[in-house]
């Protein structure tokens, strides 16, 4: 029996051995991986789509290839309501690789709108939580997670309509004139239409009138609409009914009372 | 005379095996100073890992002791087996340890190193059966021995 015995102790050694160098190349492994992310970035691409792009970049120098790299990303507003999901997923990075991939994750203007209109009116920040895992040398599995604040620049940042002012064009009909004004916080330039539809007292539609509007990102925009109104439907209170068309978005009617 | 030699034979057994206690317990303390400088850098992250390490191998420390200087008796083979079972199952319960958690700035990090605990945990259950054989190797010798 000594012989079976003295088998299983030296196989039970060199298993230790092989196990103990095995764990601890692994953790220097896992030492010697880097990532670098970049800032995330947003952009714009066709069909009223907004990019959300991150940069990462991998350096494997540790002793062991790295499969099944997979990052999930999921946007939200700031009362967590998801707005886009994005996934990047690579098979096998190899031992000594150094590679960049772009982790993309595309948002609809008009979705992004519908969960939240202040996204339009006001600045503020997406949060962004970031899932990633490896596995090491294919059987150790790691984890990280992390959140981040993307800011949101306001298209329509302080959106103003003034109160419409009459001034005499014939006997008949008053020349209305709205006053607004509004900065463009965005990252994007704003090409469109504003509308205006007044109504008075009655409910009853007086006058419309619209304007183009071309804002180039970070800065501000002051204009007006002018429109002619019967002087017998004009009334000291009512209410403006702005729609905004641009070639990315359409938002309205904005309901501004007057007087 | 006989007597006088055969108490001096007792004294450099006795002082054999003290000897090779002391060489084992400091071999066992150095496999765990080594391991331990690669390990080091692994328990700023994981709380608790240190502990768990130094309680492994103290209890390892004082078995491979123990079982030393009970050798050529019955008694080595029952600590050998307990220090593997102990092994073992200390293994099994650290298993949660096997998910190392750690976080750096706004990164959580989790590595899951269970595998590498159940296969040391196998080990451990083999050197467990070593053991066992052992102690029916040494007490069929012994019965063998009282036949003859």
């Amino acid at each position: 029996m000594n012989v079976p015995i003295k088998m299983i102790d030296i196989s039970t050694t060199l298993l230790w051995l092989v196990l103990i160098l095995f764990l601890v190349s692994a953790v220097y492994s896992v030492r010697d991986l880097n990532f670098d992310f970049g800032e995330p970035q947003m952009s714009l691409i066709s069909d009223n789509q907004l990019l959300f792009s991150l940069r990462i970049g991998i350096v494997n120098k540790g002793f062991y290839n790295i499969g099944s790299f997979n990052v999930t990303t999921e946007i939200s507003d700031i009362d967590g309501f998801v707005i886009a999901q994005g996934l990047t997923f690579i098979d096998t990075i190899k031992k000594g690789e150094n590679m960049t991939a772009f982790h993309n994750a595309t948002l609809d203007f008009d979705d992004l709108l519908q969960s939240d209109r202040n996204l339009l009116f006001n600045d503020t920040q997406l949060e962004a939580a970031v899932y990633a895992s490896v596995r090491i040398a294919d059987i150790i599995p790691i984890g990280a997670t992390t959140n981040f604040s993307i800011p949101w620049g306001a298209p329509f940042y302080n959106f103003t309509v003034g109160e419409p002012t009459g001034a005499d064009f014939n006997l008949t009909h008053f020349q209305v004139t709205i006053p607004i004004s509004f900065e463009n916080h965005a990252f994007f330039d704003i090409n469109g239409n504003m509308q205006v539809q007044m109504y008075n007292s009655a409910n009853s539609l007086t006058g419309s009138g619209q304007t183009a509007v071309q804002v180039s990102q970070h800065s501000r925009y002051n204009g007006s609409i002018d429109f002619y109104v019967l002087k017998l439907d004009m009334t000291r209170t009512g209410r403006l009914e702005v729609s905004l068309l641009t070639s990315l978005f359409e938002y309205g009617p904005l309901v501004v009372p007057y007087g | 005379m006989a007597e006088k030699k055969n108490n001096l034979t007792k004294i450099r057994v006795i002082v054999s095996r003290g000897l090779k206690a002391t060489i084992k317990g400091l071999v066992f303390y150095a496999i765990y100073f080594f391991l331990w400088m690669f390990l080091a850098p692994v328990s700023e992250m994981v709380s608790g890992l240190q502990q768990t390490v130094e309680v492994f191998f103290m209890v390892q420390i004082a078995f491979t002791i123990v079982e030393e200087l009970a050798s050529g008796t019955i008694f080595q083979h029952i600590f050998s087996a307990s220090k593997a079972l102990f092994a073992t199952c200390y293994l099994i319960l650290s298993l949660r340890i096997g998910l190392f958690h750690a976080t750096f700035q706004n990164i959580n990090l989790s590595i899951d190193l269970s595998l590498f605990f159940i296969i040391a945990a196998l080990l451990s259950l083999l050197g467990f059966a070593k053991s066992i054989l052992q102690t029916v190797n040494h007490l069929s010798e012994k019965a063998e021995y009282t036949r003859k």
